[in-house]
């Protein structure tokens, strides 16, 4: 039997997230749990080939990580004599029988719970924090998480060390928060898989309007947090938030690979069963919401979002509906996106002006490097006939981003309006 | 990427063992808490089951009793995965744990990736 590379690291990445996480809660030692499941990768990808991918992946990596641990302890002086806690871990794996192939990694939800919290811990910065969750959540490589950011491979190498040696001087816990930070810590873990999936979403910089690989690793992170804690309406808000989303990815961009507004995407392409998956997720957060659970901000957006996929064309939109959500949001988690969008919202639901003397009201020093304020005037003015102002807006604006697609998109509306200006 | 998974059996082989029900379960679950399953289902074998055939330009209706296939479709799961070696990976665990726990077992399971809205299901 032969098996080639791919497959070993496919079977690895399966399990990588439960053989970490156990890793971690033995030895005590994110870095050295890291490197015992890589080396257990490296062991692999020497024998299966070989022989084939065992019977249970997860089990085989779990023994060989864990006799490679016991080897690393027992001629590990130092650490014997120190960690004494750790001797005792030690100890207990030692008179286990280390051969039996029926240790695995099963059983280990909590561990990854565990993982994924402190992956996202609140002393590293929030880029770190959606790096180390690739890293040691999704299994992705390095160079596959530079890629994703883009970045130089080596600074994504450099921060993922950084921020793990901050998690050690910082003595960072591999314990589920106590219920009262709990709150707080789990919106820092939807921070980051939001952060992840809207990098993903709309790309910072580069060519590409999207990327569609961190949009699916966001997507399956968020899957599993909502697996993972049940009760927790933010976590089904926040899936149904990134299903919503993803599920108009495949109408985001045009044959040539351009992108296409929201107004003008083909709704047939939209993909149906992450809109169920989406819809069915919000209700899940709204049935727990109505047992008196607190929802956030996710659960608006999500709302909104649902209001966009349950009409069928554009001009079918619910945008009083729409207008009143973002009220909600503006009220609740103010800022000056969440009133952009929500100028958007009232241009349509009641006039271009009352859109406008919402963005007028927001300070002209919000966002100076993102090109949203000024894109929707341009697109509010345009609206409003007032073309020659609304190309200045979005030539303003297409000077604001760095992603080609975008700027690309901004410019082409520019010429519309100056067209209609012309026209007058 | 998007797959379609079948499992394909031999028919009449008797009621699934306990233990592999359990196990099956256990493997789904762990698919859902992954992000990886995304929708799937068994299906009926004899009721609620109707063939509509266009055959000499003729269309016919036919409700069963339907003859024995060599493998019959025994459910279906939709899963994404990054690339096609994870959804290998999936198939084969899924067929390992009938080894394990009904070794007797015949079948298959098949995973074929779901074309997007721009793509052709190539050869």
């Amino acid at each position: 039997m032969s098996t080639t590379a791919a497959a070993v690291t496919a079977a690895w990445r399966s399990e990588s997230a439960r053989l970490v996480a156990a890793l971690v809660r033995l030895t005590g030692d994110l870095v050295l749990a890291e490197d015992l499941a890589q080396d257990a990768l490296v062991a692999a990808l020497e024998q299966w080939p070989r022989d084939g991918i065992p019977a249970s992946p997860g089990g085989w990596l779990m023994t060989t990580a864990r006799r490679r641990a016991i080897d690393i302890f027992r001629h590990n002086e130092v650490a014997r004599r120190h960690g004494s806690a750790l001797a005792g871990e030690l100890e207990s794996i030692r008179q286990e029988t280390v051969m039996d192939d029926a240790v695995t990694v099963d059983d280990v939800e909590d561990d990854v719970l565990r993982l994924i919290f402190l992956c996202c811990h609140p002393a590293l910065s929030p880029q770190s924090r959606a790096a180390l969750t690739l890293r040691l959540v999704a299994g992705l490589s390095t160079t596959e998480i530079a890629r994703g950011f883009m970045v130089a491979e080596a600074t994504m190498a450099q921060r993922l060390t950084r921020a793990k040696r901050t998690l050690e001087r910082e003595g960072a816990d591999f314990e589920l928060p106590e219920l009262a930070d709990r709150v707080e810590r789990l919106d820092d873990v939807l921070v980051v898989i939001y952060l992840i999936f809207n990098e993903g979403h709309t790309a910072t910089s580069g060519s590409d309007w999207f990327r569609p690989d961190l949009c699916h690793e966001a997507t399956r992170l968020a899957r599993m947090v909502a697996a993972m804690l049940p009760g927790e309406p933010d976590a089904h808000a926040l899936q149904a938030l990134i299903e919503l989303h993803a599920a108009r990815l495949p109408a985001r961009v045009d044959r040539e690979g351009r992108p296409v507004l929201l107004a003008d995407q083909d709704r047939s392409r939209w993909d149906q069963l992450l809109t169920r998956r989406g819809l069915a997720a919000l209700d899940r957060a709204e049935e727990l919401a109505r047992s008196g659970k607190p929802v956030g901000s996710y659960y608006l957006q999500a709302s909104i979002a649902a209001v966009h996929m349950r009409a069928r064309r554009a001009e079918d939109t619910d945008w009083t509906r729409i207008a009143r959500l973002y009220d909600v949001l503006a009220a609740t988690a103010p800022g000056p996106v969440v009133e952009a969008n929500r100028a958007v919202a009232h241009g349509r639901a009641r006039s271009p002006e009352a859109g406008l003397s919402i963005l007028e009201a927001i300070p002209p020093d919000a966002l100076p490097d993102s090109p949203l304020i000024p894109a929707v005037r341009g697109d509010l003015l345009l609206r409003d006939g007032q073309y020659a102002d609304a190309a200045a807006a979005f030539t303003d604006a297409a000077g604001r981003t760095t992603n080609d697609a975008e700027r690309e998109l901004l410019l082409r509306r520019a010429e519309e309006a100056e067209t209609l200006s012309a026209a007058e | 990427m998007r797959y379609m998974g079948f499992v394909k059996m031999v028919p009449n082989q008797g009621e699934p063992p306990q233990a592999l029900i359990e196990a099956m379960d256990k493997h789904i679950q762990k698919n859902i808490a992954d992000g990886v399953f995304v929708d799937g289902g068994g299906l009926y074998s004899e009721t609620f089951r109707t063939e509509i055939r266009l055959r000499g330009g003729e269309v016919t209706t036919f409700d069963g009793p339907f003859a024995e296939g060599k493998e019959e479709v025994g459910g279906y799961s939709v899963l994404e995965f990054r690339n096609h070696d994870e959804a290998v990976e999936g198939a084969r665990q899924l067929v390992e744990l009938h080894r394990q726990y009904w070794p007797t077992w015949e079948g298959s399971v098949e995973v074929r990736r779901i074309a997007g809205p721009d793509e052709v299901g190539g050869k």
